[in-house]
């Protein structure tokens, strides 16, 4: 059990220093350098792309800017952002809450919300609502995320005045710890609506498939043949459909991540998504890359902690 | 096999729907602008600039005072020529790559697979992002390549695991058998017979990369105009959402409807495929 | 296989109760009454499209030289003096005493300013000649502030003398000295910053929390949110009556606008285009709008060398006539309209609204199609093929426009030359391109005509550089001895500075180096409930202090 761990462990940090070779390769892809396009709106002088130049290493050869990337990297050190002239680190510390808030709701909703409908549809499957409620979740898929955002801030925030159309809280609200959960629960409901709307098609359309499987499996029909109650049958066979559907964490944290990107901006939510697009627009390249950076350690630890889960929960994983 | 996977969609209600709208969108694409104004011509500036759909332009018109339904479907034209050229290159890229790690297995396997990990565990998105933010101008095909070459590492391991599965198969015991080169065997006998799940990855990416297209371009990233694309469409459209909604709801639904048609085709073709989960 | 499922199965399913739940419970939220605190009216939310960084002066360079740094600094730092509402920038008189009482001149390249002495840092230490010394220590030393150092490069020397006067040496006479002295930076606490090097200063826990001496002074930042200030109760000019100060991020224009017409902000800087905006901001019975002159000059610059060969005059737009033919081809005040709305003009030269000079010039000429017809007519340009192009010798009158694909003012203008240019037989071949890419082409003259657009300083003086012979940004390498003689006269004029600029103005106009096509205005949207409301152009919300509370309505609206 330790031994596999251990590898399994050692397969992640391999898969997040691919990653960051990757990105760091990627930046340099294209001809002119990160700082190339800075100068956009800004009075800078020649001088003074040099002097960003030299500090950000952008003088030394491709290699030697990798080892120092590799190197502070694992100092924590992801250096310093050039619009805002703090530390990248400290910087993505404090977005990430907000993010890691918006995130958890989106993700309990899908997880519940998201579940259910996907059982529902499983139960009554080849039904008009099943094919309804797939045609829905779909289309919720493909609409683009920054679009859905646009009309319901306009419609629900502007028009109707019902919730605010922007921002995580009023700055000017006074109150006990209550108030202002309140408060930023308010402003949470726009973007987790939106950024709910564009995911869940993935857990249902995943716990439909998963249940439908189990549904099948000789043991269900065995305990139906045996004269379980419909309702005992279903229940077993949802819990052993969750279990696959739980292990797909990893592959929905990616297009959260992404949708957060075009979410936050649109709704202002102070988190690592809007941190990111406003680097897009600075060409703020050190703090972009620090994001970049983050984000794939992130997806390679939840890919790593459901893969150790699943290997908890079910010992075949561990031998192959 | 590709023609009994597509008969299979139509018979289902979903997939029907899907491939005549995508026919249509075809259709729409490359006939449309034979009889429709030049998407770049400009009417008159202040009479007809973002005017309500009317009998000449059933659409409305722009800021600019163009025609919005020939931007939609000259957009059509280039949305869907940028998602089909990056989706060709990455379907292509996830093939070569997924038949010579599954088939050569071993160390090949091995590296390919950790480059691939490495890769998907960056969003597509960021991945693009890096690249787009500190180039200093991205022609369009350029930026066709580098949606292409970042959207083939799940369909990789997809076929990864298909051409683990064919090696085994009798057909290509036998072939070995009878001294065919491995390029022979990857490109004759696993290749054909991975046609079914890389058109579904196929279908599907049409739908991801036109989503992504949008996204980007709503960065200001995307598609440069005045080239008209539905993304850059609903940037230009954003800050008239609310005086002139029609400049942006327009190609706002064709995403929808596109993205949603690939799906339900991609749906109805997978489990074509694989018909335990209809 | 359907009816395998039984019928019954969807009971154990929960009913959709808690989706509704979850819903009705986010809804009801803003009913359970999040009572804003009592000191709600008396505060002001600031919509801004950027973070202040590092609002502190001589830090403010580089990447670091944002609107959003300028407006928080302003706030929390007073300059020696402000510019007085006719925004004139030359001689002594016509500014407005801040922390500096008055000032007197010793000879024609000495000024010496004696400090207000209740002014006091907001830690309570009084505001000293040393501070001032110590400012424009760091602030004239290329190495620290290059761009301060470059504008402030004709002051000699600022010394101390006692406690509280502060002497100015110029390294030569001319109108705008005391402008120098006090417009461009503002006095930093030396006894807090005595201890920090000047290349971690930026870095340092100062530059994160500043004290200053302004009218209000650092609370919090929360990343990524907004940036709080409070009213300096001891500011010696008075207490501001607008207690809290919050500059609001929202860096997504539209995200701005739902703010300010969802009720959630106060103000927010120039109303985002498109026209259509200004509407719905004015259909809110809570706003107000307020026209403020902006910096901003657009123009389309003709180049005078050959692009290809810069030894060699441009084979067509070396001739005034053509130049001017086709400034009268364009409906400049249809364009203005059409984009900015009917608060903007035509300028009449390279004259912003935020220049001084351009008040009491004339009306700059509208479109005439016949007059311009006539000139291209007269210099040879004639469709002689008949394919809709003027043509003359077989060279078609073709024009590459250049511009950059970051300005969505300029694309859409850009459109509209095309087609009037169009009507009139002259092909224009548009460019958009990356903003460096625009940049580089610009600086080595590779256009024929460039679409451009500079902020500019309130101070006239900066015309030299775009337009005499040897100018620094003269990239069309446009050379007129008239005009270069008149600049010299207006920039040491000290008397009758206002006629001598408008003799350049004039002169420039009629050569047609560049066509000018706006000098637009920006809309500020401010709550009714504030009154005595300026917005000053150099810096928007630096008269915030003397705004008071005397217009109608809560905070905002609750439970409509």
């Amino acid at each position: 059990m330790r031994r596999w761990l251990l590898r399994r462990a050692l397969q992640s940090l391999v898969t997040l220093a691919v990653a960051l070779v990757l990105l760091f390769l990627l930046m340099h892809v294209l001809p002119g350098d990160p700082l190339s396009r800075l100068g956009e709106g800004r009075p800078l002088t020649p001088e003074q792309v040099q002097a960003l130049r030299d500090r950000y290493d952008l003088n030394r050869p491709l290699l030697a800017q990798l080892g120092s990337f590799l190197g502070g990297l694992a100092r924590g050190d992801l250096g310093v952002s050039i619009e805002y002239a703090r530390p990248v680190t400290g910087l993505l510390a404090e977005r990430l809450p907000a993010t890691l808030l918006l995130g958890g709701v989106v993700l309990l909703l899908n997880f519940t919300v998201g579940l259910w409908l996907g059982v529902r549809q499983a139960v009554r499957r080849g039904s008009a609502e099943d094919r309804w409620l797939t045609t829905l979740s779909l289309a919720g898929y493909a609409t683009p995320s920054f679009w859905l955002g646009l009309v319901l801030a306009w419609l629900v925030g502007v028009k109707w005045r019902l919730l605010p159309p922007a921002g995580m809280r009023d700055p000017l609200l006074e109150g006990g710890t209550l108030t202002a959960m309140a408060d930023i629960a308010r402003h949470l409901v726009l973007p987790v609506l939106t950024l709910s709307a564009v995911s869940i098609a993935g857990t249902m359309r995943y716990q439909r498939a998963a249940l439908i499987e189990t549904l099948r499996l000789p043991y269900i029909l065995t305990a139906r043949a045996k004269g379980l109650t419909d309702r005992r049958v279903l229940w077993h066979g949802w819990r052993n459909a969750l279990f696959p559907v739980l292990t797909l964490f990893g592959l929905w944290l990616p297009i959260l991540v992404t949708g957060s990107v075009f979410v936050e901006s649109v709704f202002a939510w102070p988190g690592l998504g809007s941190l990111a697009a406003t680097a897009v627009g600075n060409r703020d390249y050190p703090l972009l890359m620090g994001a970049a950076t983050l984000v794939a350690g992130i997806v390679v630890l939840a890919s790593f902690l459901t893969d150790v889960a699943y290997g908890l929960l079910d010992p075949r994983v561990r031998l192959s | 096999m590709i023609a009994d996977l597509l008969r299979a969609a139509w018979r289902t209600p979903g997939g029907r729907a899907g491939l005549v709208f995508l026919v249509f969108l075809v259709l729409l694409a490359l006939l449309g602008p034979l009889v429709l104004p030049d998407p770049f011509q400009q009417f008159d500036l202040v009479e007809l600039q973002s005017a309500p759909p009317s009998g000449p332009h059933p659409f409305g018109t722009d800021q600019l005072s163009r025609d919005v339904l020939s931007r939609v479907v000259n957009g059509a034209r280039v949305s869907l020529a940028v998602a089909g050229i990056a989706v060709a290159l990455s379907v292509t890229l996830g093939a070569v790559v997924g038949l010579v790690a599954g088939y050569l297995g071993g160390g090949v396997d091995a590296v390919l697979m950790r480059l691939v990990d490495g890769a998907m565990a960056v969003p597509r998105l960021f991945l693009l992002l890096v690249v787009l933010a500190v180039a200093s101008r991205v022609p369009l095909a350029v930026l066709i390549v580098l949606i292409g070459t970042t959207g083939w590492f799940a369909t990789s391991r997809l076929i990864r695991a298909e051409a683990l599965r064919l090696r085994e198969e009798t057909y290509v015991r036998a072939a070995e058998a009878l001294g065919a080169s491995r390029r022979r065997i990857i490109f004759r006998h696993l290749l054909v017979n991975t046609a079914g799940p890389l058109l579904v990855a196929a279908t599907l990416g049409v739908g991801d990369v036109i989503l992504l297209e949008a996204g980007l371009s709503f960065l200001g990233l995307g598609v440069q105009p005045p080239t008209p694309s539905w993304g850059g469409m609903i940037l230009d459209a954003r800050p008239v959402l609310e005086s002139a909604p029609w400049v942006g709801i327009f190609p706002g639904v064709m995403i929808t409807l596109t993205v949603l048609a690939t799906n339900l085709v991609g749906d109805a073709l997978r489990d074509a495929l694989d018909p335990r989960g209809a | 296989m359907t009816h395998s499922t039984p019928r019954t199965a969807a009971s154990p399913v929960p009913r959709p109760r808690l989706a509704a739940a979850l819903t009705a419970l986010a809804l009801l939220a803003p009913a359970i009454g999040l009572a804003q605190s009592p000191g709600a009216r008396s505060s002001i939310v600031i919509a801004t499209g950027g973070e202040a960084t590092v609002p502190v002066p001589t830090l403010m360079e580089g990447p670091h030289a944002t609107p959003a740094n300028t407006d928080v600094a302003d706030q929390l730092f007073a300059r020696l003096a402000q510019l007085g509402p006719t925004l004139i920038t030359t001689g002594d008189r016509g500014f407005e005493p801040l922390l500096a009482r008055s000032w007197t001149r010793r000879d024609s390249v000495t000024l010496a300013f004696d400090l207000d002495p209740r002014a006091t840092w907001h830690d309570g230490m009084p505001v000293t000649a040393a501070d001032v010394a110590f400012t424009f220590g760091r602030a004239l030393n290329p190495a620290i502030a290059p761009r301060l150092a470059r504008l402030l490069r004709r002051i000699a020397s600022v010394t101390a003398e006692g406690e509280r006067r502060v002497v100015f040496r110029f390294t030569e006479a001319y109108p705008e000295q005391l402008y120098d002295a006090v417009f461009h930076v503002a006095p930093l606490p030396k006894h807090l910053l005595d201890s920090i090097p000047a290349d971690s200063l930026e870095t340092a826990a100062f530059a994160q929390a500043p004290v200053g001496s302004g009218p209000y002074r650092w609370v919090r930042r929360v990343p990524g949110e907004f940036v709080e200030l409070a009213a300096n109760p001891r500011f010696f000019l008075g207490a501001p009556a607008v207690q809290r100060l919050i500059f609001r991020l929202a860096v997504d224009p539209e995200a701005r606008l739902n703010l300010l017409l969802g009720g959630e902000v106060d103000a927010t800087e120039n109303i985002p285009a498109p026209i259509s905006n200004i509407a719905r901001v004015a259909a809110d019975k809570d706003l107000r709008i307020v026209t403020v002159p902006s910096p901003t000059l657009g123009f389309l610059l003709f180049n005078q060398r050959d692009r290809r060969n810069r030894d060699r005059p441009h084979p067509i737009l070396s001739d005034p006539d053509v130049r001017r033919a086709i400034g009268l081809g364009l409906d400049r005040r249809r364009m203005v309209r059409a984009v900015f709305g009917s608060a903007s003009e035509v300028p009449f030269g390279p004259a912003s609204p935020i220049l001084w000079i351009r008040h009491g010039t004339p009306a700059p000429a509208g479109i005439n199609l016949r007059e311009a017809q006539r000139l291209l007519a007269a210099r040879g340009w004639i469709d002689h093929d008949g394919d809709g192009v003027r043509d003359r010798g077989g060279q078609p009158l073709v024009l590459s426009l250049s511009a950059p694909t970051t300005s969505a003012i300029r694309k859409l203008m850009v459109q509209m030359v095309k087609e009037q240019l169009r009507a009139l037989g002259i092909q224009i071949d548009v460019e958009l391109m990356e903003f460096p890419v625009y940049i580089e082409r610009r600086t080595a003259g590779d256009f024929d005509i460039d679409f451009a657009s500079t902020l500019q300083d309130p101070s006239p003086t900066g015309l030299s550089q775009g337009w005499s012979c040897d100018g620094g940004t003269n990239f069309a390498r446009y050379c007129d001895p008239a005009v270069d003689s008149l600049l010299t006269i207006a920039a040491r004029a000290t008397e009758g500075a206002g006629e001598a600029w408008h003799a350049v103005l004039r002169r420039i106009e009629d050569d047609a180096p560049a066509v000018f096509l706006y000098a637009p205005s920006y809309l500020y949207a401010v709550h009714r409930r504030f009154t005595n409301v300026r917005i000053r152009p150099e810096s928007a919300w630096i008269s915030l202090r003397e705004w008071t509370l005397g217009g109608p309505g809560a905070h905002r609206p609750t439970g409509d």
